[in-house]
């Protein structure tokens, strides 16, 4: 049942990939009809605070008179850690204060318990791993909290994923340490809960691109906050309970194997709960995209905002 | 609340270039080349300039097909900034024949 599970990630990504191409085939058979560096610098522009949009202007306003591919492709690459590194502001802010101290507190703890308990090298090379695999996933939540009417439903919807983990798993930090795995425990947390998650994204926000940003910053926040909540467990049980067995039956092989079961937990619900999130919201989208009945032949309009995925 | 740090070294470069001749509109990535900065280094350090009211800010017209490109240029604000900022660097110098801009 459990193997069968992490089908379900693998069918919805399947299926992401089939809506991708049903939503503009002539990507797939003809080619962009931009090139790279124009759609890099567009998408950095509208990561930009609405005081700032002036500024994203301006790169692209640049790179229209820029000639040559590598040099625009370098151009846009670094405007778009250009974008990254002014500083967010207003909600923006406030949410890349939040994912800060969730990203910062789970490369920390893990440190402080591979210090505490002398895990030695191997540990800090996991913890180092650790450190660049959440900063690379913090760069990609920064881009998202940049985006209008992401940022509080983003957060609030991780904590609903969050949550509901904990409140199907046991709020214990023994049930987290040594979990009791049931079936419908994990289909519900991995699947039915991040899709509804999705879903509810798109029905709040009223657009599907917009939706699936929110779903995609609830998934990384809830896995974030779930592995943070994880490693607290350990930190506090230590070697409590009985001794693992895969991690030799000595405390510190028990605890490098708790936390080792945490990165994988990460790893594994970083993957998933995004993807599931995407396609609850994605299929929510296809509701709400769903034409109204005629009622005159004038001209339909589509909104561009709907048009541009993050 | 606008802090008002001491510039940074490639800060002190793009200021230095704008002031050659302050009256000239420049283009970014102009500027970018001369100062030998990438866009990414360039553009924040343009808008903390402008958040501080250094630089003066314009539109050239699209050309074509081609989209409108930003200019920029030192305000006045910004040429009396500059000034201090050479006035100390030329006070340290006599001081101290090795100090650098970035002190000022």
């Amino acid at each position: 049942m459990i193997g069968g599970l992490f089908f379900v990630p693998m069918l919805c990504l399947l299926g992401i990939l089939i809506a991708w191409y049903r939503r503009d085939p002539r990507r797939f058979l003809d080619g962009p009809a931009e090139d790279l560096p124009l759609r890099l610098t567009r998408w950095a522009a509208g990561l930009l605070a609405p005081q700032r949009a002036e500024w994203g202007q301006a790169m692209l306003g640049e790179l229209g008179h820029i000639e040559g591919p590598v040099r625009r492709l370098r151009f846009a690459a670094s405007c778009v850690g250009a974008v990254l590194v002014l500083p967010a502001r207003g909600r923006a802010a406030a949410g890349t204060w939040a994912m800060i101290v969730l990203a910062a507190g789970a490369v920390v703890l893990f440190g402080a318990v591979t210090a505490r308990y002398r895990l030695g090298g191997g540990a800090w090379i996991a913890a180092a791993i650790l450190a660049v695999f959440v900063a690379g996933v913090f760069l990609g939540a920064s881009a998202l909290l940049r985006r209008p009417g992401v940022v509080l439903p983003g957060l609030f919807g991780g904590l609903i994923i969050a949550v509901a983990w904990l409140i199907v798993s046991g709020f214990t930090f023994l049930d987290q340490v040594l979990p009791d795995i049931v079936p419908w425990h994990r289909l519900v947390q991995v699947i039915v809960v991040p899709f509804a998650v999705g879903a509810a994204s798109t029905l709040w926000g009223r657009d599907p691109a917009t939706g699936r940003r929110i779903a995609r910053l609830a998934a990384i926040t809830g896995s974030l906050g779930l592995y943070v909540y994880t490693t607290v467990a350990v930190a506090v049980i230590g070697g409590g309970g009985p001794f693992d067995q895969d991690g030799g039956g000595t405390l510190q092989g028990t605890i490098s194997d708790r936390l080792a079961n945490n990165m994988v937990l990460l790893a594994f619900t970083i993957l998933v709960f995004p993807t599931i999130g995407w396609a609850g919201a994605a299929a929510a989208g296809r509701l709400l995209r769903r034409p109204p009945a005629l009622t005159s032949a004038g001209p339909v309009t589509s909104n561009p905002e709907s048009q541009q995925e993050a | 609340m606008q802090r008002n740090r001491p510039p940074s070294p490639q800060t002190i470069n793009v200021l230095r270039a704008l002031a050659t001749d302050p009256a000239q509109w420049r283009y970014g990535y102009d500027l970018a080349t001369e100062v030998h900065l990438k866009s990414g280094s360039l553009y924040p350090i343009l808008v903390r300039l402008a958040d501080r009211g250094l630089l003066d800010t314009s539109w050239e017209p699209a050309q074509g097909s081609r989209p409108p490109r930003h200019l920029y240029r030192l305000s006045t604000t910004g040429r009396v900034f500059v000034a201090e900022l050479t006035a100390a660097r030329a006070v340290r110098t006599t001081r101290n024949p090795h100090s650098r801009w970035s002190e000022a």
